[in-house]
C-alpha cells in the first residue's frame, strides 16, 4: 500500500470506532485521499473524513514525520507557509496535518467535497503574487512606505518596494 | 460640558505618549488596522465625553469583576475614568441618597446622551419586588433610565438571555433587559461574565465612533462573536485527527486532546474566547483542561450537563457565522462555489506573518 492509502485506512478505521455514531459527522461525506503528489521527500494531499477535510503530508518513510505532542512543523509550499500538526497511527505510522473544514457540514456530496479538495491542491502548489501591495493597498498607504526597521533607518534604507 | 476624553486623561496625569499608544492598542483589540488608531485619537480628542451609568439588577457582579480587570493597565484607567466617574454602584465613591441624587443629576444633565450599561436583570414577578434598590424595584429603575439613554449595553448572560436566575423553572421571572426595554438600540455581550477586552472594547467603540458596532442576528457585536470556540482552538487539530478525551484524567486528557466527548461546548458557542482568552491572555478553560460550557449562548443553564456532548450541531461550516444558524446554511455544492470554498479554506489556513514564531522545515 502507499502512504496515502494507509492513511486512508487508518481513518477509515478512526470513522469506524473513535468518530463512530457522532453527531459531527456529516454522512454525505466518507474517508477518501485526493490528490497527493510528491514534495520533496513526501507527499501532500487532502484527506477527506466525514467530520473534517485536512491538508496531509505523508511519507513512505514516516519517521521522518515524527512530532513530538503539540509540537507543530511550519511547511513552506509555492502558496505560503503551513503549520501542520503530527499525527499517529498504527497503519500509517506518524503523519501531518493542517485543519482545514471542520466540522464538514457544508458539503452536499461526495463530489462536491472532492472537488473542493482539488480545487485546494491547485490553490496549494500556484504561486502566490503577493507582494505586500495588496496589503498596502488595504491599509491605504504606499508601497514606499512599508515599515522601516531602526537599522534600516540608520543604513538609509527606507524600506522601498523591489520593483 | 464639553470636556474631551483627552481631557480627562491629561488631566490624570496621562501622557500623549501614553494616549497615542492607547489608541492603537484599541484599534488592534477591536479588529481594526492600524490607521483607525489616528481616528480614535482624533475622536477622543475632539468629541465631548459620553457619560456611561452602569445599573445592577439580579446579577452576581462578576461582569464588573471581569471589567476592572482589563488587561492594559492604560485601558483601565482610560475606560474607568470614563465610568466611574459617573454612577456605578460598585465602584463610585458616593453611596445612599448621595449616589441616587448622582443618578437623577446625570439623566437630567445629559438626556438623551448618555450610554446605559446593564448588569444583571430585573424579575417581574410580584411587581418586581425580587429586586429592590432604592426602595424600588429594579425594573422601574431600569425603564426609566433607558427612556433617556442614547444606548444601551446588556453585559453578561443575566442581561441578554435571563443566565441562571432565569433557568426554569425562573421562580422570580428573571427577564433580559430587551424585553423590557423598546425603542433603543442594545448591544449584547453575552458571557458568564464576558472577556474583560471584549467589554473595554465595546464600550470604548462606542465611545469614540459614537455608533454602536455591528450586530449579528443575536444582537452580539460580530467583531467578537463573529466565530465559534471551536473554530479558532488550539486543540482543533487532535478533533479533526479523530483524538478525545475519552475520561477525565485518561492518557488522552494529558496529551490534550479534544474535550468534545466530555461536553465541551465549543463546537455550538460564538465568543473570542480561543483567540483574546483569559487573564492578560495565559489560557481559556479548554486550555486549562476543561470543556467550554458554553456560558455565551443563550439559555445555557436549561441546555442539560456541562458534562453532555453537543448534540444539536446545525448544518454549517467553518465559514459561517452566527447569522446563518438556522437560517439559509447553504450546502456547497458545484464546482464554482467548491473553488471558493477552497480559495477562503487555505487562506485560513495560511500562517499569518504575525504568527511566524518558530523556522522549521
Amino acid at each position: 500500500m502507499t502512504a496515502p492509502e494507509q492513511l486512508r485506512a487508518a481513518f477509515v478505521r478512526i470513522a469506524a470506532t473513535r468518530m463512530a455514531g457522532l453527531p459531527l459527522n456529516n454522512p454525505a461525506l466518507s474517508v477518501a485521499t485526493v490528490g497527493f503528489v510528491p514534495w520533496s521527500e513526501v507527499q501532500v494531499g487532502v484527506l477527506i473524513a466525514p467530520w473534517a477535510i485536512n491538508l496531509a503530508v505523508v511519507s513512505d518513510h514516516p519517521n521522518a514525520l515524527r512530532l513530538g505532542v503539540d509540537e507543530r512543523q511550519t511547511w513552506r509550499f509555492p502558496s505560503g507557509e503551513y503549520e501542520l500538526m503530527g499525527g499517529n497511527e498504527p497503519e500509517c505510522g506518524p503523519f501531518q496535518f493542517c485543519s482545514l473544514f471542520s466540522p464538514a457540514f457544508e458539503f452536499a456530496d461526495q463530489a462536491t467535497a472532492e472537488a473542493t479538495a482539488v480545487a485546494i491542491m491547485q490553490g496549494l502548489l500556484a504561486k502566490a503574487d503577493d507582494d505586500g501591495r495588496e496589503a498596502a493597498r488595504m491599509v491605504g498607504t504606499s508601497t514606499l512606505q512599508a515599515p522601516v526597521s531602526r537599522r534600516g533607518f540608520l543604513r538609509g534604507v527606507f524600506g522601498a518596494q523591489k520593483a | 460640558m464639553t470636556e474631551t476624553f483627552y481631557d480627562v486623561l491629561r488631566r490624570q496625569g496621562i501622557s500623549r505618549r501614553s494616549f497615542l499608544k492607547f489608541c492603537s492598542l484599541t484599534a488592534t483589540s477591536l479588529g481594526l488596522d492600524s490607521s483607525y488608531a489616528a481616528e480614535i485619537a482624533k475622536a477622543m480628542e475632539t468629541k465631548p465625553r459620553t457619560p456611561v451609568i452602569w445599573l445592577e439588577g439580579l446579577e452576581c457582579t462578576c461582569c464588573s469583576e471581569s471589567f476592572i480587570r482589563s488587561a492594559h493597565p492604560l485601558t483601565k484607567d482610560v475606560v474607568l475614568s470614563m465610568m466611574s466617574l459617573d454612577y456605578h454602584v460598585t465602584l463610585m465613591a458616593a453611596a445612599g441618597h448621595q449616589a441616587e441624587k448622582q443618578l437623577e443629576e446625570i439623566k437630567k444633565k445629559y438626556k438623551g446622551n448618555y450610554i446605559l450599561a446593564v448588569e444583571g436583570n430585573p424579575p417581574l414577578n410580584e411587581d418586581g419586588m425580587f429586586c429592590i434598590e432604592g426602595g424600588r424595584p429594579f425594573v422601574e429603575i431600569l425603564k426609566e433610565t433607558a427612556a433617556d439613554a442614547k444606548a444601551v449595553i446588556a453585559w453578561g448572560a443575566c442581561a441578554s438571555y435571563g443566565c441562571v436566575q432565569a433557568a426554569k423553572p425562573n421562580p422570580t421571572r428573571a427577564t433580559p433587559i430587551d424585553k423590557v426595554i423598546s425603542g433603543k438600540p442594545i448591544v449584547k455581550v453575552p458571557g458568564c461574565p464576558p472577556i474583560a477586552e471584549v467589554m473595554t472594547g465595546v464600550v470604548t467603540y462606542m465611545l469614540t465612533f459614537d455608533r454602536i458596532p455591528e450586530l449579528d442576528r443575536q444582537g452580539r457585536p460580530k467583531m467578537f462573536y463573529g466565530q465559534r470556540i471551536h473554530d479558532k482552538c488550539y486543540r482543533r487539530p487532535h478533533f479533526d485527527a479523530g483524538q478525545f478525551v475519552e475520561q477525565w484524567d485518561d492518557e488522552n486528557a494529558r496529551k490534550g486532546y479534544c474535550l468534545y466527548k466530555m461536553g465541551c461546548k465549543g463546537p455550538t458557542t460564538y465568543n473570542a474566547c480561543s483567540t483574546v482568552r483569559w487573564n492578560d491572555g495565559v489560557s481559556f478553560p479548554i486550555q486549562s483542561g476543561h470543556g467550554c460550557i458554553g456560558c455565551s449562548e443563550e439559555g445555557f443553564w436549561d441546555k442539560g450537563s456541562f458534562y453532555d456532548r453537543v448534540t444539536d450541531i446545525k448544518q454549517f461550516g467553518v465559514e459561517s457565522n452566527a447569522d446563518k444558524v438556522g437560517g439559509t446554511a447553504a450546502a456547497v455544492a458545484g464546482a464554482a462555489v467548491a473553488v471558493h470554498a477552497a480559495a477562503s479554506a487555505l487562506k485560513k489556513a495560511k500562517k499569518s506573518d504575525n504568527d511566524k514564531v518558530t523556522g522549521g522545515n
